[in-house]
């Protein structure tokens, strides 16, 4: 019987493990962190609400910012350039009844949100949700 | 001269250096947890019939079918005709949403309101049950 030797040899090989786990975790930060790319870099104050939606199917967003900026996913566009963009936008291939996100401003008037909502029409949009933030205390 | 060396093993020298890949693997998944347990980071958000189709639908259902709501500037809200304050909505709202066949409401808002109100009528809609929220230019 061959017996088992005490000091085997040194392990000569590199060990991936550690480099494949580090990263895996980088792929799931990119994962996560890739929807919140696709939005433009406006500054926003979202209104809060109690009820959620599932979003996590692909979008087309459409920002209107605290300064009045508007954006189409992350490229600013100007008012009178929104329903053609957006037109342009859900005209691309696989994007036909994408739902269409409008991340407005708390503090904006609703003169303008309408006015989104109805470009968003004008472009051809069949489904359309406002975005809020998500408000966490508990449900009166 | 070669006990000093990284590679020291063979020369039955241990590693010395502490090993910090373990520290970062951790540190970056408390990352990711971080990042997807808070919820500022991420929005939700509401449905609405916006398309034309979906709003001349709403708005042809019988009148016992849906719920009319008008969001005025004054800080009141009509609900089928009758105009509430802002804060009787809720109260308002939830025996006519029980009795509604469809869960429907079609919303209008004045020009002067924020988006953020517009958006808590929306919200306490939602909650007390309505189906569908159709948006209609007012």
């Amino acid at each position: 019987m061959k017996q088992r030797r005490l000091s085997p040899e040194p392990i000569t090989k590199v060990n991936v493990t550690p480099i494949i786990d580090v990263s895996l975790v980088l792929v799931i930060i990119l994962l996560v962190t890739a929807p919140m790319m696709s939005v433009a870099d406006l500054p926003v104050n979202l209104p809060s609400a109690r009820t959620r939606e599932a979003e996590d199917q692909r979008n087309i967003s459409v920002t209107l910012g605290s300064d009045g900026g508007m954006a189409v996913d992350q490229q600013r566009v100007t008012a009178e350039l929104l329903a053609p963009t957006l037109a342009k936008r859900l005209a691309e291939p696989g994007n036909k009844g994408v739902l269409v996100i409008v991340r407005a401003d708390t503090n904006a008037p609703y003169s303008s949100v309408r006015k989104i909502l109805s470009d968003a029409r004008i472009a051809g949009a069949t489904r359309v949700a406002i975005a809020t933030r998500q408000r966490t205390e508990a449900p009166r | 001269m070669s006990r000093g060396n990284k590679y020291a093993q063979r020369s039955g020298g241990g590693i010395f250096e502490p090993n910090m890949t373990p520290l970062i693997d951790v540190s970056l998944v408390l990352v990711v947890i971080l990042m997807v347990a808070t919820p500022l980071a991420f929005q939700s958000s509401i449905a609405v019939r916006n398309a034309a189709a979906g709003a001349k639908k709403a708005a042809a259902l019988a009148r016992t079918d849906r719920i009319e709501i008008s969001i005025h500037a004054d800080g009141t809200v009509g609900v089928n005709r009758m105009v509430v304050p802002r804060e009787a909505l809720a109260v308002t709202m939830k025996p006519l949403v029980a009795q509604s066949a469809t869960g429907m409401v079609v919303v209008r808002c004045d020009d002067g309101v924020s988006h953020g109100q517009f958006v808590g009528v929306l919200d306490e809609v939602k909650s007390l049950g309505a189906v569908q929220i159709a948006v209609v230019g007012s």
